[in-house]
This record gives structure tokens, sequence and C-alpha cells, in this order.
């Protein structure tokens, strides 16, 4: 393209493109277009044991199962699971089972303002689901927020993430019970 | 406490979506606060506490104290802190500041609150991931719970143990937006109706749009000394009477104790009360700007502050009782949900509006009938951590 082709009618994207094109005798920085995803982005980066000390409950959820530590010092029971209990500080700390099965204690769905990485899935369901031993939060899968109700059963199910790291990593949500 | 502690001055930044940096707000922040009361200057100051929550995502800038210093012009010579607890972190700067000069460490101080929060339009979504993870990020942050559909879901446990109704939450929201419309600060300044709450966009239901606070840009200043100081240099001053802050060891979902009453608040307000010899809140307090962070918030802290008996927080609204004419002035300054929030600066701007109640220098439609004694409260994360102060106009 030569210089004539900056025409009335073609001029006015030009500044769509670059700010600055080389054309001035200044020195340019240039910075990148992007980064690699940054890990703000990944909510399940901590999952393996190279990054945390509850990788066990990764692990079991892998395998279908929904674990939690319970302490075998005071018997307390935790979520989300720890290494340290917070009511005796002991570090004999044992993975029980928790149910599948739940009420939905509460609930709302996210329209708009969904944090970055999640907008495509914009409206979703997300609640607060009684296992009975514990309350824990959860994405819904498979609801429209007009057709729950308080109470409603609904079942865990494991959900694999994808991306961008090699290895496999998983995550729980709920559906209601059919 | 061994000394009494007054606010003298304090200034403000127009909040909204500001054509301003980060550091431009702490400027003309600084500016106003040190105007207001011209026989105080930079020099005075002692100690700076600064509350900002977010400052590396959204300015991408840390160890902002010294910042503030530098732009402000303050030699500390004693204390300089900044402090982050997510949307209470401005009430924990004053709560500080507070602490160093009644403990007699220092007698003036600058508490100064400042968040930018808004970002060029494609980054929106950056800023509402930077909210999620002021929850538990590995396993409340990760299901997409940043504070809309948190409070939607206390308003919906509240509404179905309560009886609370939609209407008595658009309620709250049309008063306190009808406030910020005569507030010259405010983000927000248009009369609203409770129609026009309920016909917002249902965002997160049972909250729409409209009951819910903003993302602000914003920045206030308060200037605090030792009783003995500040009658040097004022005669007008709002004295810290109490001041009470409390956490439950819980941040995440599950280890929550409520999710329809907030007992922290009942807690940090007992402290507050017990501090300030105050045995009748409703009938001692003349004004509160409470955290209305969204509309149900403020009908929770109705009950949890200890003003009306559990569950009856709406019928309280609905009857009128924290309107300006009310038994207690709620939010005469248009709220969170009509000033904005942004997140530091906002406890800082509601102990501003106290004290200029006080003075008596609001605009003349939302201003208090002669105040003596007023309180603030915030809250912060998933309503984790509560933060009570009162003040009055002479000590009690």
């Amino acid at each position: 393209m030569s210089e004539d082709d900056t025409t009335p009618e073609t001029s006015g994207t030009a500044h769509e493109d670059v700010a600055t094109d080389g054309g001035s005798d200044r020195d340019v920085i240039e910075l990148p277009d992007q980064v690699e995803l940054p890990r703000m982005l990944d909510f399940y980066e901590l999952q393996t044991a190279e990054t945390t000390q509850i990788s066990e409950f990764y692990d079991n959820l892998a395998d279908g199962r929904l674990t939690t530590t319970r302490c075998t010092e005071c018997d307390e029971l935790h979520f989300p699971p720890r290494i340290v209990c917070p009511e005796c500080h002991s570090e004999e700390l044992e993975y029980v089972d928790l149910p599948h099965e739940g009420e939905l204690f509460a609930f709302s769905t996210v329209r708009a303002g969904a944090p970055m990485g999640m907008e495509d899935e914009v409206p979703f369901v997300l609640g607060i689901v009684d296992l009975g031993p514990v309350q824990l939060s959860a994405r819904i899968d498979n609801a429209e927020y007009d057709d729950l109700e308080i109470g409603d059963p609904v079942e865990m199910k494991v959900v694999e993430i994808d991306g961008p790291v090699d290895h496999e990593r998983v995550f729980y949500r709920f559906e209601p019970q059919e | 406490m061994t000394r009494n502690v007054g606010i003298v001055g304090g200034g403000h930044t127009k909040w909204g979506v500001r054509e301003a940096s980060y550091k431009d707000l702490i400027q003309e922040a600084g500016k106003a606060a040190f105007e207001d009361v011209p026989n105080v200057t930079p020099d005075d100051i002692e100690g700076l506490f600064v509350g900002s929550v977010q400052p590396e995502r959204f300015a991408f800038q840390t160890h902002v104290a010294p910042m503030v210093a530098e732009l402000i012009g303050i030699d500390v010579d004693s204390m300089i802190a900044r402090t982050e607890l997510a949307c209470a972190s401005g009430q924990a700067a004053l709560r500080y500041a507070w602490l160093a000069i009644a403990a007699g460490q220092i007698d003036t101080a600058l508490v100064l609150g400042v968040e930018k929060m808004n970002l060029p339009r494609k980054y929106d979504a950056e800023a509402q991931t930077s909210m999620a993870n002021v929850m538990d990020r590995e396993f409340d942050g990760v299901n997409g719970f940043n504070a809309p559909p948190y409070f939607a879901m206390i308003a919906q446990r509240h509404m179905h143990e309560y009886d609370t109704t939609r209407e008595q939450l658009a309620l709250v929201a049309a008063k306190n937006k009808t406030h910020a419309a005569n507030n010259a600060f405010a983000q927000f300044q248009k009369e609203v109706s409770v129609d026009d709450v309920v016909d917002s966009f249902p965002l997160s239901p049972p909250l729409c749009l409209f009951d819910c606070s903003g993302v602000t840009d914003g920045a206030a200043g308060l200037i605090l000394m030792s009783e003995e100081k500040a009658r040097e240099v004022t005669d007008e001053a709002a004295y810290i009477t109490g001041s009470g802050q409390t956490c439950l060891s819980s941040n995440s979902i599950n280890n929550l104790p409520s999710m329809s009453a907030w007992p922290q608040a009942t807690q940090a307000a007992e402290q507050a009360y017990e501090q300030a010899g105050i045995d009748d809140p409703l009938k001692e307090l003349d004004v509160a700007e409470v955290h209305d962070c969204f509309s149900i918030s403020e009908i929770v802290e109705y009950e949890d502050l200890g003003w009306v008996e559990k569950g009856e927080g709406g019928q309280f609204m609905e009857d009128g009782r924290s309107q300006l004419d009310g038994d207690i002035a709620v939010n005469p300054r248009g709220g969170l949900l009509g000033c904005g929030h942004p997140l530091g600066a906002t406890g800082v701007s509601q102990a501003l509006e106290v004290f200029n109640q006080f003075r008596g220098t609001v605009e003349p439609e939302r201003q208090v009938p002669d105040p003596e004694t007023g309180l603030i409260h915030n809250l912060s994360g998933s309503a984790s951590v509560h933060s009570v102060m009162t003040l009055a106009r002479e000590r009690l």
C-alpha cells in the first residue's frame, strides 16, 4: 500500500491499528500484545503435591470421591480441608468421605459481572449446598434459577478442567437430582 | 482508653467513574483534608494510615502508604501503615489511627482511604475477578462467588426465614439513593423510587442492579488529633467514643455462623456501645452510616446492631424508622448504594459524613436536625469481619 492510498475514506480507521508507526525519529519501546495466561485467571492452580499439601483432596476427587479432613485428636470436621486443625492445632488429620447428595440451602444466579474466564458461562447458577456435615458453595449445573427452590435435592458430579496446564485437574459441581 | 481522640478535619474527592489515576485521587483527597482545617499542616502529621484494598490489581501498585506520604508531603515521625481488610479497610485505618493516638504514641494522624476500581471498559471482568478473590479463592471464588450472588443468598435466606419482602429491600435502596441525589460527592445523583429498584436489571436475584453498590473510584481523608491538641486548633471535632471489631474464625462459606445474621456485627456494636456508655442505641444515636453494600445488608444491620428484634429489619425500614425524620437517620450520605463504594475509602467517608452532620455542613436536604451522636459500621468479604465506631459531637 502506498501512502497515496490514505484517502479520506480509509484514513478514519488508521488510528485503530497502532498509535506509533515507527515513522518518527524517536526510539520505539515495544510492548507485548498479551502475556501468558496469568495466574489470576486460573482458579484451579493449587491441586498437585508440588503446589499444595491438601493434594489428597484433589486426588480423591479425581477418583470420584468428595472428601475432607477430620482431626483424629479432637474429632473436628473441617471444610475446606486443612493441614492443621484450627480447633486444636493437631497435624494428625485424616481424609473422610462426604455425602455426594444434599439440599440447596441458598442459590442465586450471575447474569452479569462474572469473573474473567467465566463470562462465557453467564448466566450460571451457584448456590450453597447443605450436605449435612458441611455446607459448601458450588456451581449448580443443568439448572435454571426460576425452576429452583430452597431444599431442592442436588447431587455432586466431578468435572474436568481443560487447560492451561498439561496434568489432569478436576473440581466438583452439583446438579439437581433426577 | 487513656486519651480522647477527635476528628478535626476531612476532605473528599468526587466519587464515580473518574478520569483520574490512583495517584490523582490521593492528591485530591489529601489537599481537601488539609484545606478543611487550616491550622493543621502536613508537618503536624506523625502517623499515616492508608486504607486501600487492591491497588496491586487495580493500579498495579504496592507499598502505597509511602506513596501517599510523598504525594501529600508528609514526613512520618512514628507510624505508617496500609490497612487491607477488604471493604472494611477504611474503618480499620481509622481505628488504628485512633488507637495510636489514644495510646499516646502520636498526637496527630492522617487517615486516607483510596481506591481506583474502574479500568478501561475491556477490563471490566478483571475488576470482577479481583472481587471474587476477596472470598476464599480456592473453594468459593472458584464458583463465581463475588459479592452480588453472595449477598443475593443473604437476601434469599432472610426473606425465607423472616418473610422480609422484595419491596422492603427496595425501600432501602430508594432511601439511600435519594439521599445521594443531594450529595455532591456521590456517584449516583438521581432520585430513585421503589418501582425503579424492583424494575432494574435482575443482576443476581432476588437482588436487582439498584440493590447493589457501584464500582467506584474515589478517596477521602481525615485528620485525627488527641483532644488536647484538637482543642488548640479547632472547636469543631467529632470525638471517637467507642470502637469494636470482630471476626469469628470464619471466612469461607462453610464456616460462616449464619447466612441471615451477623453475630460479629452484634459483638462489634456491643464493644463500641459499652465503651461509649450507650445503653439504648436507638434512642441515643442520632445518625448512622452503615454498610449498605447491598440493600439487604442494611436490613440485617438494623437487627444485628441491636436496634430492632431479629427478623424485624424489613418492617423497621417499612415503618420509616431509618428515614431522616425517623428514630435514627441511616445513611444520610447516600450510603454505598448512592455514593458508590471505593472499598478502602468508604469507612473514611462515612466518618467524615458523621463529622459533617455534626457541623451542619452537608446539603440541607439531607441534614439531620442537630445530631450529637453517630455511628459508622463496615463489614468485609463474606461479612466475616464487622467494625463499629461511635462518635460524639462532644465527649459524652
